[in-house]
C-alpha cells in the first residue's frame, strides 16, 4: 500500500513539474490574446527565456539572476512581436513564426559562440526544492504540490493574481475591452496601443519564466531547440483553458499527467509508441475547438491590428 | 514615377544591404575571416555541380510547399500546416509501396494521386472547420502538424515498420517507384520538374481561370464575394484541398525521389520554411520558385561556411527570421518615406 502511495506521489510530483512552465507561459499568452494579440511566437519567447536564463545563471552563478535574465530574454522577443503587431500592424501569425526562426537560430548561434563545440554540455545546479512546512507533510498530494522549487510557487501566485486582475479589477475590463472592441475602448479613453504593448510585455516576462523553468528548474543545461514544441503546447493549454488562468492551470496539469504517465510507462518497458501520448493534447485541442464553435470564446479582435485612423 | 512607387522600391532595396550587413557582422562575431567564410558560402552553394544540384534538391519540396501555402493564402486560408500535409503524403506513399497490390509501373502515379489527396484532405479538415464553423485555421493547422507527425511515428513503429531495420523506418520502396534522376552523380531528381510544373499550373490557375478568380475574390473580400453570388465556403474549402494537395505531393516526391523510405523527421521543417518562401515570393509562383532557391542557397551556403570557417549553420535561421521581420517592418518605413516625399512636393 505504502509503495503504491509513493508511486502516485512521485507521479504527481513529476506531473506538477511538467505542468508549471506550461501554466505560466500559457497565462502570459492569455494576457496578450485577451488584448487581441495572437502570439504564435510563444515558442520563441520560451526559447529565449530558457537561453538567457541559463547563460546568466551560468556566468553569474546565481539562479536568482538567472530567472531575471530569463524574464529579460522573453521580454526582448515579445517586445519585438509587439512592435511588429502594434506599430507596424503586420500579420501577427507571420511575425510570430519569424520570431520563432530568429530565436531558434540566434540562441544556438550565441550558445556556440559562448561555449564552442565542446564534447560535454555546460551545466549548472538546478533550482532546489523548498518544502513548505506542514503543507508538504499532507499525504500523497503534499509532496507533489508543496515540495517543489520556488518557481512552482511563483506559478501558483501568478494564477491567483491573474484571476484577480482579469476578473475583479478595472484593468481586466480594459484588457478585455481592447481585445473585444478596440475602437470602442479607444473612444472610452483606454490607450489601446499602450494596453497591447503592456500585455505583450507581461507575455514576454511570464513566457521567459516558463522558458528558464525548463533550463534552470528541470534540466540544468541548454542545447539547441531545447523547448521542442512546449511553446505550442502552451498555446494548446490556452485554448483548452479558454484563456482563464485556472482553466490553463488545469489543462496544463492534465497535459503534465499524460507526459509523466508516458515516462512512467516507458520506464516500465511497456511497448506503447510514445507518440500515442504526445499527440493526445493536440487531438483534444482540435476536438474542443470543434465543440466550442459558435460560442465565441475568442476575443473578437484577436489577430486584427488596430488602426486609429480607420473607422 | 510616382512617389509611392519610388518609396516602395527604395524600402525593398534597402533590405538587402541591411541583411548583408547583419550577415557579415555575425560572421565577424564568430571570429572567422570574412573572406574565408564567404568563399565557403560560395563553395557550399555553387562550388560544384554536386552542390548546385543539392541546392535544387532542397528547393524542390520548398517550391511545392510554398505554392501550397500561397494557394491557401489567396483564399485567406492561412496554411501553417504544410508540414503535416507533407507527412501525410509521404506516409501514403510508403503505405502504397508496401501494401498496394498494383503492377509496379502504376505504383508511382497512384501514389502521386493518393499523396495529393491525403495532403489535401489533411488540409481540408481545418478548411471545413474554418468555412463552416468559423474556427481559426491558424491554430488548427498547427495542431494538425503535430497530429500528423504523431500518426507517422505510430505507423512507423507498427504497420509500416521495416522488420529488418533497427530504427523505426519503412522498408525501401521498389526501384520502379523511383523518380528518375536528372543529373547522374548527384541526388537531383525529377521532383524538381514536378514542382516547376505545379508552379506553372498554379500560375495559370489563379490568374486565368474562373475558379482561381473566385478564390482570389474570396480572399480579398469574402463579404463582397458572397454578395456577388460566389459560394465563399466552397471556395475556401476547395483552396484548402488544393493547398494541402501540393504539400502532400512534396512528401510523395521526397520519398520517391530522394529518401526512398519513410522515417521520423523526414522533413527538416519544409512546411514552416515554405511560409517564409511564400512571403518572400509574395504568393506569386515565380516569386516562390526564386525565393525557394534563395532559401536553399542560404542553407547550403551556411553548411559550406561551417565546413570552411566553423560558422554555426544556425546563421541561416537567424537570417530567415530577420529577413521576414525586415520585410514586415518595411511597410512602416515605406509609409514614412512616402509622407516625406509628399511634404517636399
Amino acid at each position: 500500500m505504502n509503495e503504491i502511495l509513493n508511486l502516485i506521489g512521485s507521479f504527481l510530483t513529476s506531473a506538477v513539474r511538467q505542468a508549471a512552465p506550461l501554466t505560466i507561459a500559457g497565462i502570459g499568452v492569455a494576457y496578450a490574446e485577451k488584448a487581441g494579440i495572437l502570439n504564435i511566437g510563444e515558442e520563441g519567447i520560451m526559447l529565449a527565456g530558457a537561453f538567457t536564463g541559463f547563460i546568466t545563471a551560468f556566468f553569474s552563478g546565481s539562479l536568482f539572476l538567472g530567472v531575471l535574465g530569463g524574464m529579460a530574454g522573453g521580454l526582448i522577443i515579445s517586445m519585438l512581436h509587439a512592435f511588429m503587431c502594434v506599430h507596424c500592424k503586420t500579420n501577427q501569425t507571420i511575425s510570430g513564426l519569424a520570431l520563432n526562426y530568429l530565436t531558434l537560430g540566434l540562441t544556438s548561434f550565441l550558445f556556440l559562440l559562448a561555449f564552442g563545440k565542446g564534447s560535454s554540455l555546460p551545466s549548472i545546479a538546478k533550482l532546489k526544492s523548498l518544502p513548505v512546512p506542514l503543507l508538504s507533510k499532507i499525504p500523497v498530494i503534499g509532496e507533489a504540490l508543496f515540495n517543489q522549487n520556488i518557481l512552482v510557487y511563483l506559478v501558483y501566485l501568478v494564477v491567483i493574481v491573474s484571476c484577480i486582475i482579469l476578473y475583479k479589477t478595472e484593468w481586466g475590463i480594459s484588457i478585455t475591452a481592447v481585445g473585444e472592441n478596440p475602437g470602442a475602448a479607444d473612444t472610452a479613453g483606454i490607450n489601446v496601443y499602450g494596453v497591447r504593448y503592456l500585455m505583450c510585455a507581461v507575455n514576454g516576462l511570464l513566457g521567459g519564466i516558463g522558458g528558464c523553468f525548463i533550463t534552470l528548474g528541470q534540466l540544468g543545461y541548454f542545447q539547441e531547440d531545447i523547448i521542442a514544441g512546449k511553446g505550442y503546447i502552451a498555446l494548446v493549454a490556452v485554448i483548452l483553458g479558454r484563456r482563464n488562468p485556472v482553466g490553463i492551470l488545469l489543462t496544463a496539469m492534465i497535459i503534465g499527467f499524460t507526459e509523466s504517465l508516458q515516462f512512467t510507462l516507458q520506464a516500465k518497458g511497456i511497448p506503447l509508441p510514445s507518440q500515442a501520448f504526445s499527440m493526445l493534447p493536440y487531438l483534444v485541442a482540435v476536438i474542443v475547438l470543434l465543440l466550442s464553435f459558435g460560442k465565441g470564446y475568442d476575443p473578437s479582435a484577436l489577430g486584427i491590428p488596430y488602426d486609429r485612423n480607420k473607422r | 514615377m510616382n512617389k509611392n512607387k519610388a518609396a516602395r522600391i527604395l524600402s525593398y532595396t534597402l533590405i538587402v544591404p541591411v541583411a548583408v550587413l547583419i550577415f557579415c557582422l555575425m560572421i565577424l562575431l564568430v571570429g572567422c575571416d570574412l573572406g574565408d567564410a564567404l568563399k565557403g558560402f560560395w563553395n557550399g552553394a555553387f562550388g560544384s555541380t554536386y552542390s548546385i544540384a543539392e541546392v535544387l534538391v532542397k528547393a524542390s519540396p520548398l517550391i511545392l510547399c510554398g505554392i501550397s501555402v500561397s494557394v491557401g493564402a489567396h483564399a485567406g486560408f492561412t496554411n501553417i500546416g504544410a508540414e503535416g500535409q507533407f507527412y501525410m503524403g509521404a506516409a501514403v506513399t510508403a503505405a502504397i509501396s508496401m501494401y498496394a497490390p498494383l503492377p509496379a509501373r502504376l505504383l508511382l502515379p497512384v501514389s502521386m494521386i493518393a499523396g495529393f489527396l491525403a495532403g489535401g484532405i489533411w488540409a481540408m479538415i481545418p478548411g471545413i472547420l474554418k468555412a463552416r464553423f468559423n474556427i481559426s485555421e491558424v491554430i488548427n493547422t498547427i495542431m494538425f502538424n503535430y497530429i500528423a507527425t504523431g500518426i507517422v511515428g505510430i505507423l512507423l513503429q507498427t504497420v509500416l515498420k521495416d522488420p529488418k531495420a533497427y530504427y523505426p523506418q519503412s522498408s525501401k520502396i521498389p526501384k520502379e517507384m523511383y523518380l528518375s534522376k536528372i543529373l547522374n552523380g548527384t541526388r537531383l531528381h525529377s521532383g524538381l520538374i514536378v514542382a516547376l510544373v505545379c508552379a506553372a499550373f498554379v500560375y495559370v490557375f489563379i490568374r486565368c481561370t474562373y475558379s482561381g478568380y473566385k478564390i482570389r475574390a474570396v480572399g480579398q473580400n469574402p463579404r463582397a464575394s458572397l454578395c456577388a453570388g460566389i459560394r465563399v465556403r466552397r471556395s475556401i474549402i476547395f483552396s484548402s484541398l488544393l493547398s494541402g494537395g501540393f504539400a502532400g505531393l512534396a512528401g510523395v516526391c521526397e520519398i520517391a525521389g530522394l529518401q526512398h523510405k519513410l522515417m521520423d523527421g523526414i522533413s527538416p521543417g519544409y512546411g514552416y520554411l515554405a511560409i517564409v518562401a511564400a512571403l518572400l515570393g509574395v504568393n506569386n509562383p515565380i516569386g516562390i520558385v526564386i525565393a525557394s532557391v534563395g532559401i536553399a542557397i542560404l542553407q547550403e551556403g551556411a553548411n559550406g561556411m561551417q565546413r570552411a570557417g566553423s560558422v554555426p549553420t544556425s546563421i541561416s535561421n537567424v537570417m530567415l527570421g530577420m529577413l521576414v521581420l525586415l520585410i514586415l517592418g518595411r511597410a512602416v518605413f515605406e509609409k514614412r518615406l512616402a509622407k516625406k516625399g509628399a511634404h517636399r512636393v
